[in-house]
């Protein structure tokens, strides 16, 4: 019956019907959408890299074995390359982070007009195929390439320089390929962070260097880390550039898996290189998932 | 009475820190460039192999590159493989993107995490295991089984610009629609379909470019007619190293150029520079 | 107790690119006033507190804080205190560590800064609050931080860029009280940035409205309300009801007869000097000073809507002459006719006397 003072109606005895949950919601797919690709990706993504992991405990007689792993962490040379792999991935990040950090700082704070200039030719070389690039430095590093004609004719050394197939190079040429990358990551952050802080810090007293040393810094590290991790698992994956511009100076598991397969058919082996690579990304793309995590909550 | 005299002109205090960066981010520029230019001008040398000064200006190399079937059968190849995977991992990872953009469930995050898992393993990991995997279903190195491959990297790069461009349009639009009377397909269609479009084609492209540079994941797969440019192109610079190499590059990259001009200019996706 | 100092501003000008956003403006803030910059967006009053905090250069004139020309001088050594418009709170910090930024930039012992975060906490009110993330804060308590952080190292002048513009409204009428008590117990000099002349009225002693770059009137807020000198003013503080007419005799005991455009009321207003017979003027009424009366009394008009507010009726009526509507504000209720036709009357020391147009 109606209260009519109060307006409330009381059917007397009756529960509120339960109401199913809309699947789709306003113009939303609904799950079964993602159906097709998860099995795709189930099938040539997971399983591959599944039977994988368990080709490398493979002894080519039909049983387990964990030799092949023994083997890469112990021999002194497969140690040493494992070791080369972390050494090649931590140091061109470090590089990325300081040639791109001053980049994306200018971007941001300077640009203006020009923005969209920087991010083209930070794009751009991607266009290019990494074989070009490297290429490049090829031809302007090489004994009779361009840097090194300049010199002599500059008279700043005596005979040209060997500088490509060392290591130097091999780095070069890696910073060339992924620094946008790092710069992009940090752009994003940077975007975000209010100009305002630092000018508040500078009314209080702090200088433009400190304004950005405790305010703009602590704040980008989300970016930072993005960006460093991202660098780590691409450098982790490339070898190009060290095949091409190392001179066998520089040899990581990926060159060294290119190497095996061409030379030997040890696929076993092959394989447990492969997975400790990919134990490397995954690692990185898990501490990757808690920094999202931990910034949703944040915000 | 007299008017006050003019107040003194002041000039802008001069950001050193400006100034400097600039300087840096404009060497830094030159830094990114210099190797593509000098790949592209070393195309037109006269030469017969790479020397510095350039003697004079031919095209003997392209002529060249057009002769040698490889490049050309290889390149054909390439692109096949590039757009083939663009459309099909398009045509499965958009759908899932999509649902999985505005859904809070459990189940969306672990579908979107999924979809960009294959950016984070290295491709020469995944190539491997592909290949062996294949062999072992006795499709082997084949045409279908390239296309696979790049199809897996493809899906991750669609939906990770396609995840993002899609989680930047707020409810809204489609709410709009939904209380004008539009059906969810219709408010699909018409209202978010043509917000999100720049995205896929924008993820599209990548996915293409990625594809067309992918050596490692190629490499595993090489026979005289499933070589992909990338392999070619790396075996005969270890073999011949000569500027055909900058020739066939320069094509690459002007392919590459078109096709991104060409999207831009019918879908508009220079607006994602984010992408 | 420290010694507040004046402020000077000396023929500043700003332009950008080819938008002259100040023209040359000269102001004076004396020592422990608080002087409001009151105009719409647009007006120059946001530029001109960046000029004094130091964010940007003026391209002509000088800024003084007591007897120095800090005009050449960066931000951080001006030795200014600056709340703005949305906190800027370090979210990376907690309370304390935002509030002892400044005293750690201005490199003071640690003893000192913990004691000088706890006295500025308790002036504000947020003494149990020391550790807590600026994320856990409410409106109101994170300005009360602003606040805190911008005072604690004693600075010379404060500045205030629209500081409660993000509150609600009762949070914000209670916060206007309390920031003018803090500022007067301090007795700091103080220039607040707002485009809310209900803010400017209730915290300042001087309020300088300006329009698109230029100072309009500056006057004490009772000044600026009751005297405007521009129809701008008039209708930037409070409502005012602007109606069109002509002098027709000469002043007496302080006030001029008017016949007024459209109605051809005869009305007496407040007599302003160099106003003479037969000059066009337009004379602005507040709202709340008109009364509703029985037609023919005063000015004819019609009763159009009526709208509560709480604390008092809004009535909106037509008046031939006037362009807009014409408001009367009344405490209680008032029958209207069944014509809907009142008179408006007023008691001419109420009356505000504005140029003809072009103002």
């Amino acid at each position: 019956m109606a209260d009519v003072r109060s307006g409330a109606v009381q059917a007397p005895g009756l529960v509120a019907p339960r109401r199913r949950r809309r699947t789709a919601e306003v113009g939303r797919l609904g799950p079964v959408w993602a159906v097709p690709v998860v099995l795709f990706l189930c099938g040539f993504f997971l399983l591959p890299l599944g039977s994988n992991i368990m080709r490398a405990f493979d002894d080519g007689q039909g049983g387990l074995t964990l030799a092949h792993y023994i083997k890469l962490l112990t021999d002194a040379y497969f140690a040493g390359v494992v070791i080369e792999t972390f050494k090649v991935a931590i140091i061109t990040t470090v590089v990325c982070l300081l040639l791109g950090y001053p980049v994306a700082y200018f971007m941001v704070r300077y640009a203006g007009r020009w923005n969209t200039v920087i991010v083209f030719c930070l794009i751009a070389p991607l266009l290019t195929s990494i074989i070009m690039r490297t290429f490049g430095w090829t031809v302007l590093f090489a004994r009779k390439g361009l840097i090194n004609n300049w010199l002599v004719e500059w008279g700043l050394v005596a005979r040209p320089l060997r500088l490509v197939d060392t290591e130097l190079m091999v780095y070069i040429g890696l910073a060339h390929v992924l620094v946008p990358f790092m710069v992009l990551s940090i752009t994003a952050v940077l975007q975000g962070i209010d100009q305002r802080l630092e000018e508040s810090a500078q009314i209080l007293g702090a200088s433009p260097w400190q304004a950005f040393y405790r305010i703009t810094l602590p704040l980008s590290l989300d970016g930072i880390a993005t960006g460093c991790i991202l660098v780590f698992v691409l450098t982790n994956g490339s070898f190009l550039t060290m095949l091409l511009l190392g001179g066998g100076k520089v040899t990581t598991l990926s060159l060294l898996i290119y190497q095996q397969f061409t030379l030997t058919q040890e696929v076993a082996f092959a394989a447990a290189m492969g997975n400790i690579l990919l134990l490397c990304s995954v690692i990185a793309l898990v501490i990757q998932l808690r920094l999202v995590r931990r910034k949703g909550v944040k915000a | 009475m007299n008017a006050p005299a003019a107040p003194a002109r002041r000039r802008e205090r001069r950001n050193y820190v400006a100034l400097g960066l600039g300087i840096y981010v404009l060497a830094f520029m030159a830094f990114l460039l210099l190797p593509i230019l000098v790949v592209v001008v070393i195309s037109f040398s006269s030469a017969t192999y790479i020397a510095f000064p350039m003697p004079g200006v031919s095209l003997q190399w392209y002529e060249r590159v057009f002769d040698y079937a490889p490049f050309m059968q290889s390149l054909k190849v390439s692109i096949q493989i590039a757009v083939a995977s663009a459309v099909l991992g398009a045509m499965l990872g958009v759908p899932a993107a999509l649902w999985a953009a505005r859904s809070q469930s459990v189940a969306a995050n672990a579908v979107s995490t999924f979809l960009l898992a294959p950016i984070s393993v290295p491709a020469i990991v995944l190539g491997f295991s592909l290949l062996y995997m294949l062999s072992a279903l006795s499709m082997g190195v084949s045409f279908t089984s390239l296309l696979i491959t790049h199809t897996v990297v493809s899906i991750a790069y669609i939906a990770r610009t396609v995840l993002a461009v899609y989680r930047a349009v707020p409810p809204d639009f489609e709410e709009a629609a939904a209380v004008l009377g539009a059906s969810r397909w219709k408010t699909f269609w018409h209202v978010t379909m043509p917000m999100i479009r720049p995205g896929i084609f924008a993820g599209g492209m990548f996915a293409v470019l990625i594809s067309l540079d992918n050596l490692p994941l190629s490499f595993f797969f090489g026979s005289s007619t499933t070589n992909t440019l990338p392999v070619v192109m790396l075996s005969y610079m270890q073999n011949q190293f000569d500027p055909s190499i900058a020739a066939i590059s320069t094509i690459q990259m002007l392919i590459a150029v078109v096709a991104l001009l060409v999207v831009n200019a019918l879908y508009g996706i220079e607006k994602l520079t984010a992408a | 107790m420290r010694q507040s100092l004046p402020l000077r501003l000396d023929q500043i000008s700003k332009s950008f690119g080819s938008v002259q956003a100040l023209s040359p403006l000269s102001l004076e803030v004396q020592p422990g006033e608080m002087m409001a910059l009151l105009g719409p967006s647009g007006c120059g009053k946001t530029t001109t507190l960046r000029i004094i905090a130091g964010f940007s250069m003026p391209d002509t004139g000088s800024v003084f804080i007591g007897d120095r020309d800090v005009t050449e001088l960066p931000p951080h050594r001006r030795g200014l205190g600056m709340v703005f418009q949305n906190y800027s709170l370090f979210p990376h910090m907690t309370v304390a560590e935002n509030i002892a930024f400044g005293l750690k930039m201005h490199k003071r012992a640690p003893a000192e800064i913990g004691a000088r975060v706890s006295e500025m906490l308790r002036l504000v009110h947020l003494d149990k609050f020391a550790d807590r993330s600026i994320h856990q804060l409410s409106g109101g308590q994170q300005q009360r931080v602003a606040l805190a952080r911008s005072l604690v190292t004693d600075p010379a002048i404060l500045l205030l860029d629209e500081p409660l513009g993000a509150l609600d409204k009762s949070l914000r009428e209670s916060m206007q009280f309390e920031l003018r008590e803090i500022q007067k117990k301090l007795g700091i000099t103080a220039i607040l940035v707002t485009h809310d002349q209900e803010e400017a009225l209730t915290m300042s002693d001087r309020i300088a409205v300006m329009s698109t770059g230029r100072v309009v009137q500056i006057g004490s807020p009772i000044e600026v309300y009751e005297q405007p000198r521009t129809r701008f003013v008039s209708e930037f503080l409070g409502t005012a009801n602007i109606l069109p007419g002509e002098v027709t005799g000469p002043a007496a005991d302080g006030r001029i007869p008017v016949r007024l455009d459209g109605s051809r009321a005869l009305v007496s207003v407040a007599a302003d000097e160099g106003v003479r017979e037969g000059a066009r003027i337009r004379v602005a009424l507040r709202p709340e000073r008109m009364r509703i009366g029985a037609q023919g009394e005063g000015i004819p008009a019609r009763m159009r809507a009526t709208v509560f507010r709480g604390s008092y009726y809004a009535y909106e009526l037509d008046v031939d002459g006037s362009d807009k509507p014409v408001y009367v504000y009344a405490d209680e209720p008032i029958e209207a006719p069944a014509d809907g036709v009142v008179g408006l009357t007023f008691n001419p020391r109420y009356s505000i006397v504005l140029p003809a147009e072009a103002a």
